[in-house]
């Protein structure tokens, strides 16, 4: 590979054509040159490196991204309506006891059955959590009805206490009660949350390899550039340099990218971790639609990340097609 | 050629990471919660999972009436039930919602009263475990005297209406078998099957006699421990000191549910030792939870073979200390001696068995049927009313009603 073992380390192309029009063999080639050899090293390192880094890129991006437009679509919003549900039905029940009926437990009820049915809505957990969901829906209606019953017997008589702890009991069994299962329910969704926004080890080792492997590649472009150079005529191989520009604007792109779902992801999850109540609840919904704003757009350009790596490819193979292509023909 | 590879590797690794974890799953809904469901969990379910790879989603809730309704009218039911009312499985078959057993489960082994062909000839049911009812539990040591009167005392009776969204259950059972007791199985099945007027005198005389028993409208105190305690709370007061209450009218699955009919190591009598009026011979109500099918997939229909199977009907009837009635899972000869006589009674050809009226007739009047016996406790005087509004559901049209009830009606 050194100069010193290639006498055309100066003349870039060697000559083509001699007299009579026949192919002449470089005299170097016979006396052994290795540029045809160094070519084809670089040639398939370039393209293995570009290669590994796409699919590292693509794995490490999916990684982050591919959670977020679950968690923006779905766990966030069903962690915020199970906070709903629960706060609604606390205040529900505090309305049951009332002395006499009032609008506000009918409404309480309606909020807590609606945000049960929009977290049922928003198809987190799967058929389980589904099938849960539905239950504490008709428990809900079970439980209203139980409270009406009580409401209609008058005020301090033994059988509205009995329809009152027949409803409490509906409302509050532990592991059969509707808050009991509501809880679980919350559970698995903010264990959802904490997995979808966790930056683990996994996470971790393949941000670590990709940008190893995007060193490794602009190291072994700027090594090939020089190496052109010395060996070839031209200063500046436009394919390498296009790959290479390519390389870092798309490395640059998808990291401030990630850097910016994270955060957002991250912030989501600081909110959620905590139950939530009253005009909390309000603000909570604005801001996570906020901090996860524009996360499904960006989610959307890991596609570009396999077109963004078959080009780098393709220019690298440009680059270095031409040259390889002069040394194909070897002397019999 | 290496892009392509690469776009194909990339989609196959985020392909398998995303299928992996799915298997395929069967959708259980049962009213056992809690102890039960840690049972039921244990001994029937995680053995079927294991076997078949198949996972099961279980919901468990004493509503579960109202959550399968709500379930089948937002077109999602889940794939198998297990039930305690034939009389709303019934309902459902006429619906076309549930799906013949014919070829999944051994029929002859259940016989006809459990596994019981509707009017198409079709089975859509089959019992899991079965309980008795005519049993009055009693602490160890009492003597017959002193439960003759602990009978006319009813501070003495162990009793909770409480049960959530079924709250009123404890007092149905009474009735009906009161009613079966003083009146016999043909009048019985004639009262279950939607013949008899809910105002006729041997109903009237069932209602009065457990108002009578229970101290209906005498004291408040009394009416707020019967009216407020939950079911499974009831017999508490049995090892209390001084003792709080002696006899109970429960179900055999209270005996082992119970910690308290533990430590006192309760004994039963046949509930026509103790019930006034009492005339029938050898007759015993009976309740069972069934099992039918409403979405016949493969999984499901493996789940329906795996719980008509011996093995499975053993093993939760060990679990819950409870009885099939599968001729081929008898329970072993050894044992405490009132699980064994529970068991024979409950498979004897001599006895007569009635299902559970109440679990045995349309949803709406087994329902106004328990809230009509909370009301009878704090407002015995309301009788009338209440059974004209029990006899106005009766003759309401579109009801399925069981034709019969009890294996055999001499």
């Amino acid at each position: 590979m050194s100069a010193a073992t290639d006498p055309v380390h100066d003349g870039g192309t060697p000559a083509t054509a001699g007299a009579g029009g026949g192919r002449r063999v470089p005299p170097e080639r016979a006396a052994g040159s290795t540029t045809a050899h160094d070519l084809a090293v670089r040639h398939r390192l370039l393209l293995a490196l570009a290669a590994l880094l796409t699919l590292s890129l693509f794995l490490s991006y999916e990684g982050v991204h591919g959670d977020a437009d679950p968690l923006r679509t779905s766990s966030a919003p069903a962690v915020l309506s199970l906070d709903t549900a629960l706060y609604a039905l606390g205040q529900a029940e505090a309305d049951a006891g009332a002395a006499t009926p009032t609008s506000d437990f009918q409404k309480q009820i309606s909020v807590a059955a609606q945000s049960v049915a929009a977290a049922a809505g928003d198809d987190a957990g799967g058929p389980s959590a589904q099938q849960a969901l539905q239950t504490v829906a008709a428990l809900i209606t079970v439980y209203a009805v139980k409270v009406q019953q009580a409401q209609q017997q008058p005020t301090g008589s033994v059988l509205r206490e009995a329809y009152l702890s027949y409803a409490t009991s509906i409302l509050a069994d532990p592991g059969s009660g509707i808050l009991p299962r509501l809880k679980v329910l919350q559970a698995q969704r903010r264990a959802a949350v904490h997995r979808q926004t966790s930056f683990g080890p996994l996470l971790w080792c393949g941000w670590a390899a990709t940008l190893l492997l995007a060193l490794a590649l602009v190291c072994a472009l700027l090594e090939t550039q020089l190496f052109l150079r010395r060996r070839f005529r031209r200063r500046y191989n436009r394919g390498l340099l296009g790959a290479g520009a390519l390389l870092l604007a798309g490395l640059a792109v998808t990291l401030l990218f990630t850097v910016w779902t994270h955060t957002g992801m991250t912030d989501t999850r600081r909110l959620l971790d905590r139950p939530l109540s009253g005009r909390e609840l309000n603000h909570a919904g604005r801001a996570t639609a906020a901090y996860l704003a524009d996360t499904g757009l960006r989610a959307a350009a890991a596609g570009w990340i396999l077109i963004g790596g078959i080009l780098v490819m393709a220019l690298t193979e440009t680059g270095l097609r031409r040259h390889i292509d002069e040394y194909r023909f070897r002397p019999r | 050629m290496v892009a392509g590879c690469l776009v194909l590797l990339a989609a196959a690794v985020v392909l398998g990471a995303r299928a992996v974890g799915r298997e395929p799953t069967v959708t259980l809904l049962a009213n056992w919660t809690g102890r039960d469901e840690t049972n039921l969990r244990r001994a029937v379910i995680e053995p079927f999972e294991r076997a078949y790879h198949v996972h099961v989603d279980y919901q468990g809730s004493s509503a579960e009436s109202q959550v399968l309704g709500a379930d089948v009218e937002a077109g999602t039911p889940p794939d198998v039930v297990v039930l305690t009312g034939p009389g709303e499985l019934a309902d459902y078959a006429g619906q076309k919602q549930l799906q013949p057993l014919d070829g999944l489960i051994p029929r002859e082994d259940f016989g006809t009263s459990w596994a019981t062909p509707l009017a198409d000839g079709h089975v859509y049911w089959f019992p899991l475990k079965a309980d008795l009812k005519s049993i009055v539990w009693y602490p160890a040591g009492t003597g017959e005297g002193q439960r003759r009167a602990a009978r006319d005392d009813p501070a003495q009776w162990c009793v909770g209406m409480g049960s959530g969204a079924t709250s009123g259950w404890p007092g149905t059972d009474w009735i009906e078998d009161i009613l079966l007791q003083q009146q016999g199985p043909r009048v019985y099945q004639s009262w279950t099957s939607g013949k008899l007027s809910w105002r006729s005198p041997e109903v009237r005389q069932a209602w009065t006699t457990w108002g009578r028993l229970m101290g209906a409208g005498t004291s408040e105190k009394l009416l707020r421990r019967t009216l407020k305690t939950g079911y499974a709370e009831a017999s508490a007061p049995v090892t209390a000191t001084p003792r709080g209450c002696t006899l109970e009218h429960q179900a055999s699955f209270i005996r082992t549910q119970s910690t308290a009919w533990k430590q006192a190591d309760g004994r039963y009598d046949p509930s026509a030792a103790l019930i006034p009026g009492a005339t029938a011979k050898d007759s015993w109500e009976v309740s069972g939870d069934l099992v039918a099918l409403l979405h016949a997939t493969p999984q499901a229909k493996r789940l329906i073979r795996y719980l008509s199977s011996p093995a499975a009907q053993r093993a939760w009837a060990d679990a819950e200390s409870a009885f099939s009635v599968d001729t081929r899972a008898r329970p072993a000869a050894t044992g405490p001696t009132w699980h064994r006589t529970l068991a024979t009674t409950l498979l004897s050809p001599a006895a007569t068995h009635c299902f559970d009226a109440s679990d045995a007739m349309p949803p709406t009047v087994r329902d106004a049927f328990a809230e009509a016996v909370i009301d009878y406790l704090a407002h015995p005087a309301r009788l009338t009313s209440l059974l004209t509004t029990l006899d106005t559901l009766r003759s309401a049209p579109g009801q399925t009603w069981l034709p019969a009830v009890c294996d055999q009606v001499p």
